[in-house]
């Protein structure tokens, strides 16, 4: 029943949080039943072609949860551009990277006010301003590219190739065992790569443009703030390690049945995240005065604002090394699982 | 005819705004009998009334919370399935839309 599980785990990513456990027990019956009455009429267990059959004719998940949701909110301009199916994880993706960018803006523009620099109210709006229109702009555009994918191919969805079908029609209480992207599932939901690959590209282009143009970061303390040397350092790493995570999420969204790989690929990834963040913490200093620069007030506020660098940068390496631990003990129990799995099958 | 809209897709939007209301009527008559989803998708389509799940579903849920319908979580062949059966006001409800019905389909017949 894997293939079953994996397709009740896609449509539990769209279905509304409070009904979503009681949709996907009324589904997974209604699906159970016609793959019964399919295996007593064919006299055998079915075989991973029919399942797929049967499951093919309930449609694509994604569109399936959309008629579960009251709200059936869109994007349109003129036309829709991004549907019902796709407008939570839109909202999902844009919230996150507007609301990692404002607390970044937000923390700088602090620092400033506190060190005593003079921050107008119209600055202030037309650096938030910008970062809106940037991060609307390149998710919106992304997310209506999948839009316009799905459209034209509404058939083109697949449950991956899991391995090790079992085709028992056992009459395990599915319900209970269906987590919504679990972490310990066995199966990376599509929506965490899209997701996924949607905020890294936005970061890319974000982290692209603050080398072009301290005022995305400083907004009108650019004039006389400047990226310390060790950014131009580590950037470059930084946008290869975020290629790498895009490679992979891409990857996943090809095979998520490939949980192993991504379990290893996040591991070293965060590892090489952490490594990086200490070592730009042992720069010890992340802005640098502008030119032209020199009274004990500009001064403060490089203190100040380097101080508000070292929190970050701090609690970015208590993140990184509680989740890198999470992530050592995932793989092991998922090794552990594996393991435990293989003998049972011996010695069947 | 809107441009950039064909024949077929044309007829189509207008056989499903067709067959909309019907199958409200159609599955509040249908659970006069109290059945669980897959028997009453199996009943409908033997009646030449095919629904497929994605639409059944969710307008089961939304009969229910309107109150024309009533269900209950029952163990049947050692599977927990889910009966819906009729409401006290569903059944007013849909002696009302029986007799809209006939004569919708009376008034029809006689214009054909």
């Amino acid at each position: 029943m894997q293939l079953l599980e994996n397709y009740l785990k896609a449509v539990a990513d769209g279905l509304p949080p409070d009904e979503r456990e009681d949709i996907l027990r009324e589904l997974s019956e209604d699906i159970r039943s016609e793959m019964d009455e399919k295996a007593a009429e064919v006299q055998r267990p079915l075989s991973e072609a029919e399942q797929r059959e049967i499951l093919r004719r309930h449609g694509n998940p994604l569109l399936l949860a959309a008629r579960y949701r009251h709200d059936n909110r869109t994007l349109s301009l003129g036309r829709e551009l991004i549907g019902p199916a796709l407008f939570p994880f839109y909202v999902r993706v844009l919230s996150f990277n507007l609301g990692l960018t404002f607390v970044i803006i937000g923390s700088i523009f602090t620092a400033l006010i506190v060190a005593g620099q003079r921050v107008s109210v119209g600055a202030v709006a037309w650096n938030v301003l910008l970062q809106l229109v940037i991060q609307f702009s390149v998710v919106t555009l992304i997310f209506s590219l999948i839009q316009k994918h799905m459209s034209k191919n509404p058939d083109r969805w697949d449950l991956g190739a899991p391995r090790g079908v079992h085709l028992d029609l056992g009459y395990a209480k599915l319900g209970k065992n269906v987590r919504a992207g679990g972490r310990d599932s066995a199966w990376v939901s599509r929506f965490e790569s899209i997701s996924i690959l949607v905020a890294s590209a936005v970061a890319l282009v974000w982290l692209r443009g603050v080398q072009l143009d301290p005022f995305l970061l400083f907004g009108p303390a650019a004039s006389f703030l400047k990226l310390a040397p060790v950014w131009s350092q580590v950037i470059p790493v930084i946008a290869v390690l975020t290629f790498l995570e895009m490679a992979r999420a891409s990857i996943n969204f090809v095979r998520p049945d490939w949980m192993r790989f991504r379990n290893i690929v996040q591991l070293l990834l965060g590892a090489g995240a952490l490594v990086l963040i200490l070592f730009v913490l042992n720069a010890r200093s992340w802005v640098i005065p502008g030119e032209g620069a020199g009274t004990e007030i500009l001064r403060r506020t490089v203190q100040i604002v380097n101080t508000a660098f070292l929190c970050v940068l701090v609690a970015a390496v208590a993140i990184n090394a509680v989740q890198l631990v999470t992530r050592i003990n995932r793989l092991r129990r998922a090794g552990r699982k594996q393991a435990s799995a293989s003998s049972v099958d011996a010695v069947c | 005819m809107a441009p950039g809209t064909n024949h077929h897709e044309l007829l189509e939007n207008l056989r499903l705004e067709l067959r909309r209301g019907s199958l409200v009527l159609a599955v509040l008559f249908a659970l006069r009998k109290e059945q669980y989803g897959y028997t009453l998708r199996k009943t409908l389509a033997e009646q030449g009334m095919a629904i497929d799940e994605g639409t059944l579903y969710p307008l089961l849920r939304r009969l229910e919370s309107q109150g024309l319908l009533a269900s209950e979580w029952r163990e049947e062949d050692k599977r927990n399935k889910r009966f819906y059966r009729l409401s006290p006001d569903g059944k007013v409800i849909l002696k009302q839309l029986l007799s809209e019905w006939q004569r919708i389909s009376s008034s029809l017949n006689g214009m054909l």
